[in-house]
C-alpha cells in the first residue's frame, strides 16, 4: 500500500512553476482517488494499531499470502477483460481445475500418463485439419443436409472415441473404496509409502482401441471442417503437419511402452521436485484448455458480449460437475512438499533466516508463520507480478497486448493478428490461475467450491483496482488479502463497539462480506476503481 | 400473441378470443391432476380433492415448483430481457421473500397478511437499494455491484451469527403454514390452484405491463438509453419502476417457495440461483415474457428427469445443454418460434392440405 502512494505523490518533483501547476492539475483531477487511497491506508493503520504488536508481522504476511493467491487469479481475469472485454466467470474454476490437476500430477502421476496416451491419439487427427478441409470441400450437399451430415459425423466420432477410450488401461483412485480415496493417498504420500499402482492392460485387442480413437478423432475433425464456412483459407498439407500427426502417435505409443519405468522414476523423486513438476504440468494443461475454450466456445461470440458472459458461466458449471464426477465430492488436501515440511530438531526456525532452514514454521518478530503459506506463496506471487510486468513492458507481445487494451481496432488495422494474441492471453491467464490453484492446494486444500470463493475475492480485487488496469489488479488483490486477514484476526479479538458491553466478534464466514462491502463503497465513489481510467 | 394488442376497441369478448390459447392452457392445467389421477393412478376424481398420495399429488408438487420458478424467472426477464439492466443479484430478490416471510411467520409469529405486507415493503426498499447505484455504475460494473449485494446477503444469511433466525448453512426450517389454503401438505390441490392462479395472473399482468406505454419505454431503454433520455424520458425512474415490480414479483415467488418447501436453503440466495433464472429465460427466449414460463417448465422437468435417469452425471449434461443453447439457440424456444413463425405456419398449412386433399379454403401464411 505505502509504496503505491509514494510512487503517486513523487511522480512530479517540486521544481519550477509549470511543474507545480501540473502537479496541482493532477491533484485536482485525481482528488477523489487520492482521498480514497488515503482513507484506505488510514483504516489499515488504525486497524493494525488496534491489534497486539506481536501480531502485526504475521497478520501482514498472512494478508500477503491470501493476496498472492488472489492476485494469481485476478491477473488473468484482468488481462482477459482488458484485452478482449470478456469477463471470464469460469476463471475461478480454472483455478480449481489447476489445483486438482496439480494434485493428480503430484500424487497419482501414473493416472495422468494413462490418460495422456488416448488424449494424444485423439488429438493427432486434428493436426491434419487441411486434409479434412480438402475432403470437406469435395462434399457437395445442400445447406441443411451438409450441416446434418457434419453433426452426424461429430456425434458418431465422439461416440466411437468415448467407447474406445474406455478400453484403454487406466489406474485411478476410487472414492468408494477407502484405501483408494484421494484423502488416503495424500496421507500415504506424506508418509512416503505411496507407490505406483500395478499397471492395467487393454480390455480387448489394443490395436482396435488405438485405431478406434484415431478414427473417432478423424471423424470429429472432419465434421468440424465441414461445418466451417466455405471460402475460408485452408492451408497446405506440409511436412510440418504430417510430422506433428506422426509425432503425436509415436509419442503416445512410446509413452505406453515406457510408462512403467517413467512411473518408477517419478515416484522415486523427492516430493519437492514432484511439486515443481506438478506445477508445470498443471499450468501447461490448463493453459491448453484455456486456449481451446477461447477458440472453440468464446471466439464465435465476440459480437454478442452478454452471451459470452453466459457461456463462461456454463463452462464453470461444467468444470465443477466434472471435478465432482472424477475426483469425488469430499474435500481433501495435497501433502506439503518435503522442503517446507521439516519438523523436529532446530524447528521452528528463528528470524528471517529461518525461512530457509527447511522447517515448516518460523518465528519472526514474535509471531509464528508457516514457511510454505507465508513464504513460498508470497514469493511466487511477487515473481509472477514482476514477470508479467516485464512481459507487458519489455516484449513485443506485451506491447501488442497494451495496445490492444487501448484500441483493438487500430491494432488489427496495423496488420497484427489480434485473434492469435487473444488466444495467447487467454491461455496465459488460465495458466496463471492454475498456478494459483496448485499453490493453494497444500495450504487450503481442494474442494469443488474453492473456485467460487476465489472468484468472488478476485472480482472484488478487480473492481477495487480498476477493471482494465493490471497494476490495479495487484493493488486490489493486496487490499482484499490484508482486509480479510485483519478481519479474521479481529474476529478472534473482538471489535469494541461504543455503548455495548460485549465486543462484536464476526464469525469467519462473514469475512468475505466485509471485502464486498468495501468493493461496493469504492465502486460507488470511484466507478473506475483505484487505478482504472475513466471511459471516455 | 402481443402484437395485436394495439387496437383499443377490445371488449371482454374480444379479449377472451385473443387469449384463447392462454385460457385453454389454464383449463388444461386445472384438469391436469384429475386426468393423471384417473389415467396413471387409476383413482377417481375424489382422490385429487381428498389429497391422496399418488402420482397426481406428486406431479402437482412438481408443477408448483415450475410455477415458482416461472414467476421468479419472469421477473428476471423484465429486468434483463425487456429493460436490459444487467443485474447479477436477482437471487437476493427471491431470497428476501423466502427468508423474510419464513422468519416473520416463525420467529415473530405475525399474521400472514401482515407478513406479506412487510415482505412487500422490504422488497420495495431493496429495489430502491438496487436503483440507488444505477446512476453511478453501468454495464458490467453494475453487474459486479449487484453481485456484491447478493453475495453479502448470501454470506450473512448463512453465517452462524444469524443461526437462530435463518438456520445457518442448513437453512430455514419448521415454518408452519399460516392458513388452510397455504398448506401444501394437507391441501395440495387447493395450494396448486392458488399457485396456478397467481402464475397466470402474473403472466397476464406482465404482458399488460410490457404492452403499456411505460413498457414501451422499458424496451426503448434496452435498445438505446441515450435516445430515450433525449426524447424526454427520465430513464432512472423507469428503471427504478422495473426493479420495484421485479422485486415484488420475485419476493412473491420466494414466499410461495417458503410455503411449498420444508426447508429454505441458502442456495436460493447464491449466484447459482441467479444463473438458474438466466438459464430459464435463455431456454425460453430472452425478453419474450412467455419464454420465461415455457423455459421454467422445460428447465425443471429436464432437471428432474435427467437426475432420475443419469444420477450424478445430470449436472454435466445440463451444463453441456446450456453451452449448446448459448451457442446455437441464442433466442430460445419462443424467440426462435417467433422468428420462424411464418415458415412454421406455411409448413402446417401444407401438411393440412396434404391430409384434406387440395385447398381447404384458407389463405396460407397471412403474417
Amino acid at each position: 500500500m505505502s509504496t503505491e502512494t509514494s510512487e503517486l505523490t513523487t511522480q512530479t518533483p517540486d521544481s519550477g512553476s509549470s511543474k507545480n501547476r501540473e502537479r496541482a492539475e493532477w491533484l485536482q483531477e485525481n482528488r477523489v482517488r487520492v482521498t480514497v487511497l488515503a482513507v484506505l491506508i488510514f483504516v489499515f493503520v488504525v486497524a493494525l494499531l488496534g491489534l497486539d504488536r506481536d501480531d502485526w508481522f504475521s497478520t501482514i504476511m498472512q494478508g500477503l499470502s491470501v493476496g498472492a493467491l488472489t492476485f494469481l487469479v485476478v491477473s488473468g481475469l484482468s488481462l482477459i477483460f482488458g484485452l478482449m472485454d470478456v469477463f471470464n466467470l469460469a476463471h475461478g474454476e480454472f483455478f480449481m481445475l489447476g489445483a486438482y490437476l496439480g494434485w493428480t500430477a503430484y500424487t497419482r502421476a501414473d493416472t495422468l500418463i494413462d490418460v495422456a496416451i488416448p488424449m494424444l491419439l485423439l488429438g493427432a487427427p486434428f493436426a491434419l485439419m487441411p486434409l479434412w478441409r480438402r475432403i470437406a470441400a469435395m462434399v457437395t450437399l445442400a445447406g441443411r443436409a451438409r450441416k446434418t451430415s457434419a453433426i452426424g459425423a461429430i456425434v458418431v466420432g465422439a461416440l466411437t472415441a468415448f467407447f474406445t477410450i474406455t478400453r484403454f488401461p487406466l489406474v485411478i483412485w476410487d472414492a468408494e473404496n477407502f484405501a483408494m480415496t484421494p484423502t488416503n493417498m495424500t496421507v500415504q504420500i506424506d508418509l512416503g509409502t505411496l507407490a505406483p499402482l500395478p499397471a492395467e492392460s487393454f480390455s480387448g485387442p489394443a490395436i482396435v482401441a488405438i485405431l478406434g480413437v484415431l478414427l473417432g478423432g478423424a471423424l470429429i475433425a472432419f465434421g468440424f471442417s465441414v461445418l466451417r464456412k466455405p471460402g475460408m483459407e485452408s492451408g497446405a498439407i506440409d511436412m510440418k503437419r504430417l510430422a506433428t500427426f506422426g509425432g503425436l502417435i509415436v509419442a503416445a505409443l512410446v509413452l505406453h511402452l515406457i510408462k512403467e519405468p517413467v512411473n518408477e522414476w517419478i515416484f522415486g523423486l523427492s516430493t519437492t521436485w514432484r511439486f515443481f513438476l506438478s506445477m508445470g504440468v498443471s499450468v501447461v494443461l490448463v493453459a491448453a484448455l484455456g486456449a481451446l475454450v477461447e477458440v472453440v466456445l468464446i471466439r464465435p461470440l465476440y459480437d454478442r458480449p452478454i452471451y459470452q458472459l453466459m457461456i463462461t458461466l456454463g463452462i464453470g458449471f461444467i468444470l465443477i460437475e466434472l471435478v465432482r464426477e472424477v475426483w469425488g465430492r469430499p474435500e481433501f488436501t495435497m501433502a506439503r512438499p518435503a522442503a517446507f515440511a521439516g519438523t523436529g530438531e532446530g524447528c521452528p526456525g528463528q528470524g528471517l533466516g529461518g525461512f530457509f532452514s527447511g522447517c515448516s514454521t518460523v518465528e519472526v518478530f514474535g509471531g509464528r508463520l508457516r514457511v510454505y503459506n507465508e513464504g513460498f506463496v508470497v514469493l511466487v506471487g511477487i515473481v509472477v507480478l514482476v514477470g508479467v510486468m516485464l512481459l507487458l513492458k519489455r516484449t513485443r507481445l506485451g506491447m501488442v497486448i497494451r495496445a490492444g487494451v487501448e484500441h483493438p481496432e487500430m491494432v488489427e488495422a496495423l496488420g497484427i493478428n489480434v485473434r492469435r494474441v487473444f488466444t495467447m492471453v487467454f491461455a496465459l491467464g488460465s495458466g496463471l490461475a492454475a498456478l494459483g490453484g496448485v499453490l493453494a492446494a497444500p495450504s487450503i486444500g481442494l474442494s469443488s467450491g474453492m473456485g467460487a470463493v476465489f472468484l468472488l475475492g478476485s472480482i472484488v480485487a478487480l473492481a477495487v483496482g480498476g477493471l482494465t488496469s493490471f497494476p490495479g489488479a495487484a493493488v486490489g488483490a493486496l487490499v482484499v488479502g490484508l482486509l480479510q486477514q485483519i478481519i479474521i484476526r479481529y474476529g478472534q479479538v473482538g471489535i469494541p463497539i461504543p455503548f455495548v458491553e460485549e465486543p462484536f466478534k464476526p464469525s469467519p464466514t462473514v469475512v468475505p462480506a466485509a471485502s464486498i462491502v468495501v468493493m461496493v463503497i469504492i465502486l460507488l465513489v470511484l466507478p473506475t476503481g483505484l487505478l482504472g481510467r475513466s471511459e471516455k | 400473441m402481443t402484437s395485436t394488442t394495439l387496437d383499443q376497441s377490445a371488449g371482454l369478448g374480444d379479449w377472451l378470443r385473443r387469449r384463447r390459447g392462454l385460457l385453454a392452457s389454464f383449463a388444461l392445467l386445472v384438469a391436469f391432476p384429475f386426468v393423471i389421477s384417473i389415467i396413471v393412478d387409476g383413482q377417481g376424481l375424489a382422490a385429487v380433492v381428498n389429497n391422496d398420495l399418488g402420482n397426481a399429488r406428486f406431479l402437482q408438487g412438481l408443477a408448483i415448483e415450475v410455477f415458482i420458478l416461472g414467476i421468479y424467472a419472469i421477473s428476471y426477464d423484465l429486468i434483463l430481457g425487456v429493460t436490459g439492466i444487467l443485474s447479477f443479484g436477482h437471487a437476493m430478490f427471491f431470497a428476501v421473500g423466502a427468508y423474510g416471510f419464513g422468519i416473520l411467520l416463525k420467529t415473530f409469529e405475525l399474521a400472514w397478511p401482515v407478513a406479506v405486507l412487510v415482505v412487500v415493503i422490504a422488497a420495495i426498499i431493496q429495489a430502491f437499494l438496487f436503483a440507488l447505484v444505477l446512476p453511478r455504475v453501468h454495464g458490467i460494473t453494475y453487474a459486479l455491484v449487484t453481485l456484491g449485494f447478493a453475495s453479502v446477503f448470501w454470506i450473512v444469511i448463512q453465517s452462524s451469527d444469524l443461526a437462530d433466525y435463518a438456520g445457518a448453512e442448513i437453512g430455514l426450517q419448521g415454518v408452519e403454514s399460516p392458513a388452510w389454503f397455504l398448506d401444501t401438505t394437507n391441501e395440495r390441490f387447493i395450494f396448486y390452484l392458488l399457485c396456478l392462479g397467481i402464475f397466470f395472473g402474473i403472466y397476464v399482468l406482465y404482458q399488460r405491463i410490457v404492452d403499456s406505454p411505460a413498457g414501451r419505454v422499458f424496451v426503448a431503454i434496452r435498445e438505446n438509453e441515450d435516445r430515450a433520455l433525449m426524447l424526454g424520458y427520465n430513464t432512472f425512474w423507469f428503471k427504478t419502476l422495473v426493479l420495484v415490480i421485479a422485486s415484488i414479483t420475485a419476493a412473491l415467488a420466494g414466499m410461495i417457495h417458503t410455503m411449498h418447501q420444508p426447508i429454505v436453503t441458502p442456495n436460493v440466495a447464491g449466484l447459482f440461483w441467479t444463473v438458474t433464472a438466466l438459464l430459464v429465460i435463455l431456454i425460453g427466449g430472452m425478453g419474450t415474457i412467455t419464454g420465461a414460463l415455457i423455459g421454467a417448465a422445460v428447465y425443471r422437468l429436464l432437471e428432474y428427469y435427467l437426475d432420475r435417469w443419469f444420477g450424478g452425471a445430470s449436472g454435466l449434461l445440463i451444463g453441456a445443454a446450456y453451452v449448446l443453447l448459448v451457442l446455437y439457440v441464442p433466442f430460445g424456444i419462443v424467440g426462435t418460434w417467433r422468428a420462424r413463425a411464418v415458415r412454421i405456419k406455411q409448413g402446417r398449412d401444407r401438411l393440412l392440405r396434404l391430409f384434406t386433399g387440395g385447398d381447404d379454403g384458407r389463405t396460407p401464411a397471412r403474417e
